[in-house]
């Protein structure tokens, strides 16, 4: 195990100041498109192996092996292929895509293009979220640059047999749109409801054709694996969770910021080591990959972050975008848990009952402990509720509600004082309405008619 | 998001005779960029939205209608895309969209107090334009600058670090022809 240069960052310096966007000629003199001329000489099943023999896991938060999800699609061409990039990063806590695009968007064409010759794509769509509005134009100029550089268009990669268009296709506001299906609906100008499964879109995805799926960041690693190799890669991070990796830090930290280093650093290493330690108080919680993979609690500090060891020994839903959330002693975890129900309650689709209703019910049961009227039963209704939800108990089409689910067990389980704290048994506030002619006190947020 | 609820019989559709929303501009470019790029004709619908937002400020329920005839969709169908989308707008809002975050790493570096503050310099409540038209407030989740919050976004432009000062000053330095307030950091265009 070793992490000794940055990979992704090499060219984004930590210093806010010294930044800068590494255009076409910034990008080439750096050593950029090396991988691409040498992709060229490769066949798509070579490039696909290289890949799958690195171990390289998807970094958009369910780490699939990013070689086996290639290989998936069909050897035989009957159409157009797709490539849909997934740069619909609105999970919050992540923020790793966005730096990527804004200071070194060429490396995501880089291995747009590698991946587009391993898989045969004809067209890549780049989805980006409707708010990034700085990134979408710099994804545009340096498409521009790529196409006059004979990257992209007609004449083919760098003149070879792969002939790959490549376009940004703007979100318009909807985090389900990063869900894989609901994203390839999105692109077909329908709403963003994801879709049952299967067929999966390896076999029918965009337009109904064979479609690869990646994240920003995982495309980024590509251009690296295909010229330093998969030896090289598995150097870092741990045997099945292998590479460097972008860690979103923010929250109650010293220096909040992207940090690289290798999978499976644990979770003190990150705090003090990338992040400069805690601020306003000692550490107490830590969201470990966007709020929808749950919450480390004080006792986990030793947690590796890499795929597995967070969800055998962390007890989360997974290392998801190892987007971070700190948080110190002085935080109110059930209004942390209400800001993140409410996140769901409003971004929920609104396909399937048990997350449409049930994130709702969950945020208005949490509002109401914050204000005062938690009971006793609220804990276990929660508790009843996120059973309910996701695809893990079969009851939705997507992993949007497990998000929900894990987030909410986690939260409860592991700060289960805290939230019963504020539930008693005879909750706290009543309220006091006439009934006929006579005052009567009830409980708040009980039946009152 | 959940369903729409609002009553869209009370949106007021301009009456015919008046000019088409949808320019032959617009039309000639969707046709010439975007028709080209996907393999349907619906497809090209979110960025013929986004057109019409950039130019008219919001979607009117006319302009849905004429979308819809040019992509060869119904009305109906063209809603129910429009109207899932937050970013979307089927009603008029101000000048300058204030967006400000709500998600847990601004809220816990203090998003709500950034909203109340805009809230009183402004005289609105969150979902509101001013009288003058100028300004509308909402809240969003989150912007994806977690490691700078806290972080509001006025149309195309973000804001980080926000602090008393420089929400003041952000908003007293606003040009008052919105089509000419862009991002500082965008230098190539």
């Amino acid at each position: 195990m070793a992490f000794t240069e940055p990979v992704l960052l090499k060219r984004i310096p930590q210093d806010p100041s010294k930044r800068k966007v590494f255009w076409y000629d910034d990008y080439v003199a750096t050593g950029g498109y090396s991988a691409l001329k040498k992709a060229t000489t490769m066949t798509g099943d070579d490039i696909t192996k290289v890949v799958t023999d690195s171990g390289l896991r998807g970094r958009g938060g369910a780490g699939f092996s990013t070689g086996q999800k290639w290989a998936f699609i069909p050897k035989e061409r009957k159409g157009p292929h797709y490539l849909a990039v997934n740069a619909d990063e609105s999970e919050p806590g992540t923020f790793k895509d966005r730096y990527l695009i804004d200071y070194d968007p060429h490396q995501l064409l880089e291995g747009i293009a590698i991946t587009a010759i391993a898989t045969q794509c004809d067209i890549a769509y780049i989805y980006i979220r409707g708010e990034y509005h700085r990134q979408a134009k710099v994804l545009e100029r340096a498409i521009a640059e790529a196409y006059a550089h004979e990257i992209f268009g007609r004449q083919g990669i760098f003149g070879s047999n792969t002939k790959l268009e490549c376009y940004v296709h703007r979100g318009a506001g909807a985090y389900i749109c990063g869900e894989e299906t609901g994203l390839l609906e999105s692109l077909e100008g329908k709403r963003g409801w994801p879709r049952n499964k299967p067929p999966f879109p390896a076999i029918a995805g965009a337009f109904g054709r064979p479609t690869v799926i990646n994240n920003v960041e995982t495309l980024c690693c590509v251009p690296h694996l295909i010229e330093r190799g998969p030896a090289w890669f598995k150097t870092m991070g741990t045997p099945k969770s292998a590479g460097p990796k972008l860690y979103g830090m923010s929250g109650h930290v010293n220096r909040p910021g992207v940090y690289e280093d290798e999978l499976g650093i644990t979770l003190q290493y990150s705090i003090e080591n990338l992040a400069g330690g805690m601020k306003g108080g000692k550490y107490k919680a830590a969201i470990c990959g966007g709020i929808s993979m749950g919450v480390l609690g004080p006792n986990e500090l030793e947690v590796k972050l890499d795929f597995d060891d967070v969800r055998f020994r962390g007890g989360c839903l997974g290392l998801g975008t190892a987007g971070m959330i700190v948080l110190n002693e002085h935080t109110n975890m059930v209004a942390a848990l209400r800001n993140c129900v409410r996140f769901y309650a409003h971004e929920s689709c609104g396909q399937c009952t048990h997350c449409r209703e049930g994130s709702a019910w969950m945020h208005k049961i949490l509002s109401r402990i914050l204000d005062g009227g938690g009971r006793a039963s609220d804990l276990d209704m929660l508790l009843e509720l996120e059973k309910t939800q996701g695809i893990m108990p079969g009851t939705t089409i997507c992993g949007f509600a497990d998000g929900t689910a894990w987030a909410t067990r986690t939260f409860i389980n592991k700060f289960y004082e805290e939230f019963a704290a504020l539930c008693p048994e005879e909750p706290r506030v009543q309220l006091t309405i006439r009934r006929g002619t006579q005052n009567v006190a009830v409980p708040m947020g009980s039946n009152t008619r | 998001m959940a369903w729409p609820a609002e009553d869209r019989r009370a949106t007021a559709v301009p009456k015919d005779g008046e000019p088409p929303l949808l320019t032959d501009e617009m039309k000639k470019e969707l046709t010439e960029k975007y028709f080209p790029r996907y393999p349907t004709r619906r497809a090209v619908l979110l960025p013929a939205l986004h057109m019409l937002q950039h130019h008219h400020g919001w979607i009117p329920m006319r302009a849905l209608a004429e979308v819809g005839e040019f992509l060869g969709i119904s009305p109906a169908e063209v809603l129910d895309t429009a109207s899932f989308y937050e970013e979307y707008w089927l009603k008029p809002k101000g000048k300058y969209l204030i967006q400000v975050c709500r998600s847990l790493a601004c809220e816990i570096y203090g998003s709500k107090r950034v909203t109340e503050q805009i809230k009183k310099k402004l005289n609105v409540e969150c979902g509101e334009t001013t009288r003058d038209g100028k300004f509308t407030l909402v809240e969003l989740e989150c912007l994806g600058s977690c490691g700078t919050a806290p972080a509001m976004l006025i149309n195309d432009v973000l804001f980080e670090d926000l602090t008393p000062q420089k929400i003041n000053q952000v908003l007293d330095g606003l040009p008052e022809d919105a089509h000419k307030f862009r991002d500082p950091t965008v230098d190539w265009q």
